[in-house]
């Protein structure tokens, strides 16, 4: 150990640290500056970065010593004595923070970069930002942020979204209510929160893809001092999973393991190290069995034993075989006058969220409490309660910041099983934090997908059938699979009218980690060969392929072949917005060789009409509760995950009781005070959550205008709420808030009122006709402008026109950065990102090898917010976080053929395969000539 | 637990290479640390003792040593380079090299000589503790067999400086300081070619300065090949040079343990230049571009860099 001194934010202090130590961990856990986040632990992502004597540098790198005698500025030490600098107000202003998880590092790199360089460019910040990586914002605002604060002018097209301003809030672009905490690092996340006298957890994880776990001996590892509990599968016995129907998976390996990484022991020590060191001395006597590691092989039908899970009804290693026709597609597509039947390849993709998995749980007079980094705190609750045999009162879940999920934060985890259970046995609160290779291996991410796919175009041009045959590889449990493997198929059902489909799909099991939901769920595969098949369509049949589009799209208020009903639709309105926007006539068909155009569309669920769980609560409940100091408080299980939605709820309950945001506060989501809510996933929370805030509010405004005409003794009149202010038409009464509240609540002190929302009964009743019911859906286009080098094949992606009908934008800063975030992630998926394995081990699991894009991979992204006003949304509002995903992808993969006449039909999509596809063409044509 | 870590910064050469004696085998220097934390933290460098070189301020410095050389000191960030104008005016193609490396924020912190020296790179090697134990250890971590290739004698670990290639193009010397005295050598003399030890020198050899021959009016083409516009560590570069007197020299990173190099006049074969780059690539498929993509690039990007240059 050795003493060294730091000045840090001005303060001095002597700290005595390990040799080896990093400063991250030294500013983190010695001086209690949490504000500095680790996000990968090599230098890769950014988040940790602090100004060292006015330098930045990666303090996850940084050995603490070097920095002895030195002045260290932390996010903590930007803003002056509360008032923050002028960078983080644009941070702030122009929506450039959702998870914020990435905003310290980021803040710190661009007020060293802003303080050094005063005659920058828009090129030179994305430069200087390039080594900090973030998963949410697709970085426009951010690269917008630091210009606007360096007064240098951006190019934004987000001005021609001129919102209707009917509304006083709904409709106005607001900053997140939390964004202040985000841009000084005082936002707690898990790994930020202080609790007394914890044990750290520490886990074994497999080293073999199938084998039976013949002895697991723990005698040494007991023995070292600071071990507290290890604990192996056998106490953990019941089974979990998100899906009742597949509840497949337990705590920790029991008997035998199913995928390399797989929880086998678990360690909880006085320090991580301790727990660490515990690990490697626990011994395992595995013996292997047959390894599934393609999922060709789990197709074929095989020895009892070698079957993943051996409960399974079929003879192989299939979990799920999903089909539903509707419609004669065979006999369509032979009438057909073009079809197009292609094969596509998917490798599988990780959410890639910056704030690694973590939990701390304790028990106390509440039974359990768990303090973790969920989407979705019901479902937890609901787990922890089944698994760990607690009543569900007994079951306490907080979600304090949560750094990004996309789906990945979305199921039950093993994690947050074992340290309560830990906790339970030891009466010390536990804590867990996943490293990023633990964290790529926990994946439940997008399936690696095989599909081929035809479809037909009839004589008047209608897309008249279609029939996919699909193959998902599920990895070695069933998470959210059985939906996936629906969604797959039945979201294909729109934009466009099929009345011809078919669709089958098998998800396997292999011995690898498993897959789940990710942003766009089961649909963003399917969607490309769509696109694609369209667009070959177009080109065979010699219409441009956006005019095609139009012909086939949906109308509103329309009922698709499998009963979706689709009220609102902008699909026509999006297409053509971009269309006009991109100049799509003058540049189709007509750029050099080596450039062009594509076009993709898109459609999406704006919320599960089912719940997973089947029962008769609502999907959504929120509690308002109004005190006398006239503050209005928000409760509700919806889980802000950073795409913005507290906001959103404050925003609608503002709204509705025409107060000030600043009378609105929304407590943290904590299921010992939130009503049920299903959590975020598939993209409901605006819709439902939104909904049932907005119902709440309502209540409480009856609730007060009866009081205040019962106090007036007037029988029935119309109040108006608004600009903090309650009157009448004649201003016969008139009320400031406050005047309304001591009224309101004389003789009772509080009003308490709740608002739900239960989605209408929708869809067919035959098998699987609950698959993709939503009480509404979102659509969107994207066109892309491609750059191939013809000679390595690189891609380089230049401009992203796109348009996506979100109902109503509620908070058209958030919507702009849902959908900016949305195609980020989907120019990963084009072209960068992809999960590679080697005999069933991830190769890539870290920041270097899985390819984010970074702020120097981004193309110009022209954002627009197509309004349809849904009938049955919160003031006509529906979803805007996963649809966007969807058009982006295809469009590139268009863009490609419009540039250089290749078809792509795998992703991503790699400068080699199109080097090799070129050569194809090029000798078919050369043989063409030749003949 | 109690630790046997140690952690040093002399402030002299000196005082640098006793340490190292001191500690036999079991130390690790360390400038600027971005490529070597990250080795510690997975667990592919393990000496308990950590010799941290910042300490010597001379190093800091670039001269001109008249007519003849521009003298970089090691501990220079790559950040820096562009701060010299002796640099810019002669040798554009290091700052542009050097700008590839990494992100902003490593090339902050990181050095001239540590990049020459930056470990080799395997994707199969440059994985956490228990991965490698999950799938074997390779040669490279004194298991006996390469996950890559399945070669019970050889390790193909990619030699991925940025710089190393631009500064061989020119010429570049160093000055090696160890036990044995000062020598100067020609910089890709230093590489062994072997991936488990890629470098010639002894563990306790230092590079003292980076050597540039001046007024040899270079022209030069560097070109890298990365998937992402950040962050990536190479996957082909290649950095040709000509001189004065027409003199060409090629050096290419990313492809073979040691940077392939190879020497030619503006009048020679260009094919035969190019073939025989390939031929001495031993590049395998161990990262996330294929073999056979990065060989071919290698004829696109000489290909183009002589097109540039002649």
């Amino acid at each position: 150990m050795k003493s060294i001194k730091l000045k840090v934010n001005q303060i001095a202090f002597e700290v005595l640290i390990d040799e080896h130590e990093c400063l991250a961990g030294v500013l983190r856990e010695k001086i209690g500056l949490t504000g500095t986040k680790v996000g990968c632990e090599q230098g890769s992502c950014g988040a940790c970065t602090v100004l060292v004597n006015d330098e930045p540098v990666l303090s996850c790198i940084t050995p603490a010593i070097r920095c002895d005698n030195s002045e260290i500025t932390t996010i903590e030490g930007v803003a002056n004595n509360g008032e923050l600098h002028l960078l983080q107000q644009k941070f702030i202003e122009k929506g450039a923070i959702q998870c914020g998880f990435c905003t310290p590092g980021m803040i710190m790199t661009s007020y060293n970069f802003i303080k050094k360089n005063h005659n920058a460019s828009i090129d030179d910040i994305k430069e200087a930002l390039s080594g900090n990586l973030c998963r949410c914002t697709g970085y426009k605002k951010i690269i917008e942020a630091v210009a606007e604060t360096m007064s240098i002018e951006s190019k934004t097209d987000n001005s021609e979204n001129n919102y209707p301003k009917k509304n006083n809030i709904i409709g106005h672009k607001k900053p997140y209510i939390e964004a202040a905490k985000k841009v000084q690092g005082t936002a707690e996340y898990v790994d930020d929160i202080k609790i007394k006298n914890p044990l750290y957890c520490k886990f074994l994880r497999s080293t073999y893809p199938h084998a039976i776990i013949e002895n697991i001996d723990i005698s040494s590892a007991e023995k070292i001092d600071g071990v507290k509990y290890i604990l192996t599968g056998k106490e953990l016995t019941r089974k979990f999973g998100v899906l009742p129907i597949s509840r497949d998976e337990t705590a920790l390996a029991i008997d035998k393991v199913r995928y390399i990484g797989e929880i086998v022991a678990a360690v909880a020590a006085e320090s991580t190290e301790i727990a660490k060191e515990a690990c490697r001395k626990i011994k395992v006597a595995y013996k292997p069995i047959r390894p599934f590691l393609m999922m060709d092989e789990s197709l074929y039908d095989i020895n009892e034993n070698e079957k993943i899970h051996l409960d399974s009804k079929f003879k192989n290693n299939i979990h799920k075989i999903a089909e539903l026709n509707f419609g004669d597609y065979k006999n369509e597509l032979s009438k057909s006058e073009y079809t197009s039947k292609m094969d596509f390849e998917f490798e599988g993709l990780t959410h890639a969220f910056t704030e690694p998995h973590a939990a701390v749980a304790y028990w106390d007079e509440n039974g359990l409490t768990i303090i973790t980094a969920t989407q979705v705190p019901h479902y937890l609750h609901r787990a922890l309660s089944d698994v760990l045999e607690v009543p569900l009162s007994r079951v306490r879940v907080i979600k304090p910041y949560v750094g990004g999920g996309f789906g990945g934060k979305s199921d039950p985890f093993a994690h947050e099983i074992i340290v309560s259970h830990i906790a339970r046995k030891t009466g010390r609160p536990v804590k867990v934090r996943f490293s990023r290779e633990e964290v790529f291996i926990n994946n439940h991410g997008r399936h690696p997908t095989k599909m081929t796919m035809e479809i037909g175009l009839n004589k008047d041009k209608e897309l008249s059938a279609l029939n996919a045959d699909i193959v998902i590889d599920g990895g070695a449990y069933g998470s959210f699979g059985i939906v996936t493997s629906y969604y797959n198929g039945v979201l294909l059902q729109a934009p466009y009218k099929i009345d011809n489909l078919g669709f089958k799909t098998t998800r396997v099991f292999t011995n690898k980690p498993q897959c789940g939901a990710m942003r766009g769920h089961g649909a963003v595969n399917s969607r490309f060969a769509v696109e694609s098949l369209i667009d070959d369509l177009a080109y065979q049949s010699k219409i441009d392929p956006c005019e095609l589009r139009l012909k086939n799209f949906l109308d509103s208020n329309t009922i698709t072949v499998g009963q979706y009903r689709i009220t609102s639709n902008g699909s026509r309105e999006s297409l053509l917005k971009v269309m006009e926007q991109s100049g799509w006539k003058d540049k189709y068909g007509k750029m050099p060789f080596g450039k062009g155009v594509g076009a993709g569309c898109g459609f999406f669920i704006s919320g599960s009409a089912l719940p997973i769980i089947r029962n008769e609560l609502p999907q959504s409940v929120v509690h308002l509760k109004v005190d006398f100091d006239g503050r209005v408080v928000i409760s509700s299980g919806s889980s802000d995950i950073g795409q913005g939605s507290d906001t959103m709820l404050a925003m609608v309950v503002a709204e509705v009781l025409g107060v000030s945001m600043d009378k609105i506060f929304v407590l943290p989501c904590d299921t010992i005070t939130n009503p049920v809510d299903l959590g975020s996933y598939s993209s409901r929370v605006t819709f439902m959550a939104g909904n049932a805030a907005k119902m709440a509010a309502e209540n409480l405004k009856k609730e007060i205008t009866l009081s205040i005409l019962k106090n007036k003794s007037i029988s029935n009149k119309r109040l108006i709420f608004s600009e903090d202010k309650i009157h009448d038409e004649k201003n016969e009464i008139s009320l400031t808030w406050n005047e309304a509240i001591d009224i309101a609540l004389a003789g009772r002190g509080a009003i308490s009122v709740s608002g739900h929302y239960i989605s209408p009964k929708l869809g067919g009743n035959f098998k699987g006709a609950g698959a993709g019911l939503s009480p509404s859906y979102s659509f969107g286009a994207v066109i892309a402008e491609v750059d191939v080098d013809i000679k390595t094949g690189l891609l380089k992606v230049e401009n992203i026109w796109g348009a996506h009908d979100c109902g109503i934008a509620i908070n058209p800063l958030a919507v702009e950065g849902q959908l900016e975030g949305s195609w980020h992630m989907g120019m990963g998926q084009a072209v960068s990102e992809q999960l590679k394995y080697f005999k069933g081990l991830i190769l890539n699991g870290n920041f270097l090898d899985y390819k984010i894009p970074t702020s120097l991979d981004i193309p110009e992204m022209h954002t627009n917010i197509i309004e349809t006003n849904d009938p049955e949304g919160p003031f006509g509002a529906k979803e805007c976080g996963e649809g966007a995903i969807h058009p982006i992808i295809p469009a590139i993969a268009n863009a490609i053929f419009d540039a250089v006449g290749v078809r792509i039909t795998k992703l991503p999509i790699t400068p080699e395969e199109i080097l090799l596809k070129m050569k194809k063409v090029s000798l078919i044509k050369e043989a063409e000539i030749e003949s | 637990m109690i630790s046997d870590k140690i952690y040093l910064r002399p402030n002299s050469v000196k005082e640098a290479l006793e340490i190292a004696q001191d500690h036999s085998d079991d130390f690790c220097f360390l400038a600027g640390g971005t490529d070597v934390m990250v080795n510690r933290f997975q667990g592919n460098e393990t000496s308990s003792c950590i010799i941290d070189l910042t300490g010597i301020t001379e190093w800091n410095q670039v001269k001109i040593i008249p007519d003849k050389y521009l003298s970089i000191g090691p501990l220079v960030k790559l950040d820096e380079l562009n701060n010299f104008e002796a640099i810019r005016n002669e040798f554009p193609v290091l700052i542009e090299a050097a700008k590839s490396v990494g992100s902003p924020l490593i090339r902050k912190t990181a050095t001239l000589g540590g990049n020459i020296l930056c470990e080799n790179r395997c994707i199969f090697y440059n994985q956490s503790e228990w991965w490698r134990e999950s799938v074997g250890y390779c040669l490279k971590c004194d298991g006996s067999v390469c996950i890559a290739t399945g070669s019970k004698k050889h390790c193909y670990s990619e030699f991925v400086s940025d710089t190393a290639p631009a500064l061989i193009s020119l010429d570049a010397m160093i000055e090696i300081i160890d036990e044995d005295g000062e020598r100067l050598m020609k910089l890709e003399d230093i590489y062994s070619g072997d991936g488990t030890n890629p470098k010639i020198l002894k563990k306790a050899s230092l590079i003292k300065s980076i050597l540039l021959p001046l007024n040899n009016q270079f022209r030069s083409v560097f070109k890298k090949l990365r998937l992402r516009k950040s962050l990536d560590f190479t996957s082909l570069t290649t950095a040709v040079t000509v001189n004065a007197n027409g003199r060409l020299k090629i050096a290419v990173g990313g492809v073979d343990p040691k940077p392939v190099v190879i020497e030619g006049t503006v009048n020679s074969d260009l094919e035969e230049l190019i073939v025989y780059v390939l031929k001495k690539s031993r590049a395998i498929d161990n990262e996330m571009f294929t073999r056979k993509y990065r060989r071919d690039m290698i004829r696109v990007f000489l290909t183009q860099s002589f097109e540039t240059l002649l």
